[in-house]
């Protein structure tokens, strides 16, 4: 497997306090995170990268937009970053809002350091976790893809479990074709192993059929 | 006219129940009075009747001893008997002497004998006379009779002015015998019986007027006074009624007020120092784990710490800012004379339905001069709050053993109010912190009445104190200072 993670995730901290964003910030650095800090909604959500790896730090209570419609924006545009908001005063009834939203996690001011970081991190393995998959299933796609009619039939056979001689039989091919077939698509679909390439590749003959 | 309108249904309901009232009295004295002029008519027609009955009787007597000797007695009848004006003789064989009269008596004369009774000739009418005559074997004799004498003036049965006229009818023929004050306007009632004597058939007719002299005004005028005092008194209490729940709203709202304003002043108080807090905690957390690298960071937790100094002066700033705003702004101006005794007894006022509900004995005690400079506002919501805490704690006793006590005292330059109650009493334990905001043994209670109670006292340059308890039950004391002789009252 690849590393699909370019570089270290990036946090962003949205927080129209200067003293809060940079203290939090620096909070968040002294754990090996980046960190990227936002005086206001509007320009966080204009400004960041929603492909990059990460996880915002959202205040509820902000002038201009509050941080729960900034929430629905996000979820709305299909950012698959964890939100963990902030508030000074939580109620329940902000808490059950914030969560239908689709918060990741919701801490109140003042918020203890190392559960602050505790949850970035947690959310930050969550969601490396569910990117890593997706690049993952969209690499296989892409390298199935590069298979002939004939080699995606002999993969199908494979997967089903059939020997060489008997994929022979059923496609009226010699063995040594088959045998030629199954090398190149070993090397197409860059599977070192027999039960890697079923592991990775079985759903996708399934789904997408001979 | 605001008057009018303030009290428009106290006085519809008043002038309705006099009317009412004067209605009724008005139909009983109508009633009465028909009673009695009824009985006095009768009395009148009995009295005729037996007029009638006597002319008869006259008629027989003189036909029965119809001598020579009794005729020259028949002359001196008029003597004994007023209303008989003339006594008529004449033998069988002679006529009656007067021109038409006499052809009348004749005509009498003969009906009189054919009905073989005394025959009544009502022609005469007219001039107040009736004829009577009976027809004899020997000799007829004639009656002329003064209708207006049949009854003396001493024998009506009512004042000789009073509003009554009596009248005789014949065939349309009215003669008046009695004529008494005719009332315009007014009642009227009406009597009409015929005499039973046929000789002489008239009807008795009686009226009676009553004037709207003769309604019960005094009583009428003594029962609408009553009334509209009685009245006046039930406007009076409910108004005062209405008063004392709106003065009792008033000081519940104020506390309702006061609580909303203190809930808002803690959101923003949160709001405010969150933001520093949550800096403080997030540099020194970020400095700590600086320090706490391989090696140190010492110059970025440095930097880290910094900030967090910073961060808690400005947490501190939002406090200092806060207590000035809280400060009442020229407590010390609305300090002015004030009554103690007269506030204490407003309060109770106020309370007074709830204290009786609870059925608390309530003693005020303390003479003298209890005049003390003083918030009026204040004082008395330091005065409604101890009397309240009181009824709370009174209400986990026994109704019987329910006794609150209000006791004014002067001690030099100050006056105090000391509030005894027969409660539970102050547990020694929590004795030390009642008056710590945020303090209290009761579930719904906030704990702040008491230590605002505090506040507003030292506020005035008074004191409020819990004291050592002598028995059961808790004792507050309020001490102000007092307003010494005539020169402070300016």
């Amino acid at each position: 497997m690849h590393d699909t993670i370019p570089l270290s995730p990036l946090i962003h901290v949205v927080d129209d306090d200067e003293a809060v964003r940079s203290s939090l910030a620096l909070l968040i650095g002294t754990v090996g995170l980046r960190a990227q800090t936002w005086p206001t909604p509007e320009g966080f959500l204009a400004g960041f990268d929603p492909e990059g790896v990460g996880a915002v730090v959202l205040d509820v209570r902000m002038p201009g937009i509050s941080g729960l419609a900034v929430l629905e924006t996000l979820i709305a545009r299909g950012v698959d970053m964890p939100v963990i908001m902030l508030t000074g005063h939580g109620t329940v009834d902000l808490c059950r809002r914030a969560f239908k939203s689709g918060a990741a996690e919701f801490l109140e001011k003042p918020v203890d350091d190392d559960i602050l970081i505790d949850t970035l991190q947690q959310a930050l393995r969550r969601h490396v976790a569910s990117r890593a998959r997706v690049t993952a299933d969209r690499a296989a796609r892409q390298r199935y893809a590069q298979l002939s009619g004939r080699e995606r039939e002999v993969l199908g056979l494979i997967v089903e479990g059939l020997t060489n001689k008997e994929i022979g039989r059923a496609l009226a091919l010699s063995p040594r074709t088959v045998e030629t077939h199954r090398a190149n698509l070993f090397a197409k679909l860059e599977a070192a192993s027999l039960a890697q390439l079923i592991r990775h590749y079985a759903c996708l003959v399934e789904a997408g059929g001979p | 006219m605001t008057f009018v309108r303030a009290h428009m249904r106290w006085i519809a309901g008043a002038l309705i129940l006099c009317l009412i009232s004067s209605a009724w009295l008005v139909h009983a004295e109508l009633q009465r009075a028909r009673r009695e002029f009824e009985t006095q008519a009768g009395i009148v027609h009995r009295v005729l009747s037996l007029r009638a009955v006597e002319h008869e009787a006259i008629l027989a007597t003189l036909a029965l001893l119809d001598t020579p000797a009794t005729a020259e007695a028949a002359h001196r009848l008029p003597a004994i008997y007023p209303r008989i004006v003339t006594v008529l003789r004449t033998e069988r064989t002679q006529t009656w002497a007067h021109g038409t009269l006499g052809m009348e008596l004749s005509r009498a004369e003969a009906s009189s004998r054919s009905a073989g009774r005394a025959w009544g000739l009502v022609s005469g009418m007219e001039q107040g006379r009736l004829w009577l005559v009976l027809a004899g074997e020997a000799a007829s004799h004639a009656l002329e009779i003064d209708l207006a004498g049949l009854v003396t003036d001493a024998e009506w049965p009512f004042a000789i002015d009073a509003p009554v006229r009596i009248d005789l009818m014949h065939g349309g023929h009215r003669w008046r015998i009695h004529s008494g004050a005719d009332e315009a306007g007014g009642w009227r009632f009406g009597f009409n019986r015929p005499l039973d004597v046929r000789s002489q058939p008239f009807d008795v007719v009686a009226e009676r007027s009553v004037g709207w002299d003769e309604l019960p005004w005094a009583q009428m005028l003594a029962s609408s006074a009553v009334l509209i005092g009685l009245m006046a008194g039930a406007a009076a209490l409910a108004q005062q009624r209405i008063a004392r729940r709106r003065a009792e709203e008033l000081l519940r709202l104020g506390q309702v007020g006061r609580l909303n304003a203190m809930g808002e002043l803690a959101a923003g108080m949160a709001h405010e120092l969150n933001q520093p807090l949550t800096a403080i905690l997030a540099n020194t957390g970020a400095a700590v784990r600086l320090l706490r690298d391989e090696p140190p960071d010492t110059e970025t937790a440095r930097t880290a710490m910094e900030a967090a100094a910073g961060q808690a002066r400005r947490a501190a700033d939002v406090l200092g800012r806060l207590r000035r705003s809280v400060e009442r702004p020229g407590g010390a101006e609305r300090v002015q004379v004030v009554d103690l005794r007269a506030a204490a007894e407003a309060v109770l006022h106020l309370l007074e339905p709830r204290l009786r509900e609870a059925g608390v004995r309530v003693g005020l005690e303390g003479a003298g001069d209890f005049r003390v400079q003083a918030d009026p506002i204040a004082l008395e919501q330091i005065v409604h709050n101890l009397l309240t805490n009181a009824l709370q704690a009174l209400l986990r006793v026994p109704a019987t053993e329910r006794r609150l006590t209000l006791r004014l005292a002067n001690d030099g330059a100050r006056a105090s109010l000391t509030v005894t109650d027969s409660g539970p009493g102050i547990p020694a334990a929590q004795r030390p912190r009642v008056f710590a905001p945020f303090y209290t043994t009761r579930a719904e209670g906030l704990g702040l009445g008491l230590s605002l109670c505090e506040t507003l006292a030292a506020s005035m340059d008074g004191q409020l104190e819990l004291l050592e308890a002598s028995g059961r039950g808790a004792a507050f004391r309020l001490s102000l200072p007092r307003v010494s002789g005539q020169g402070m009252r300016a």
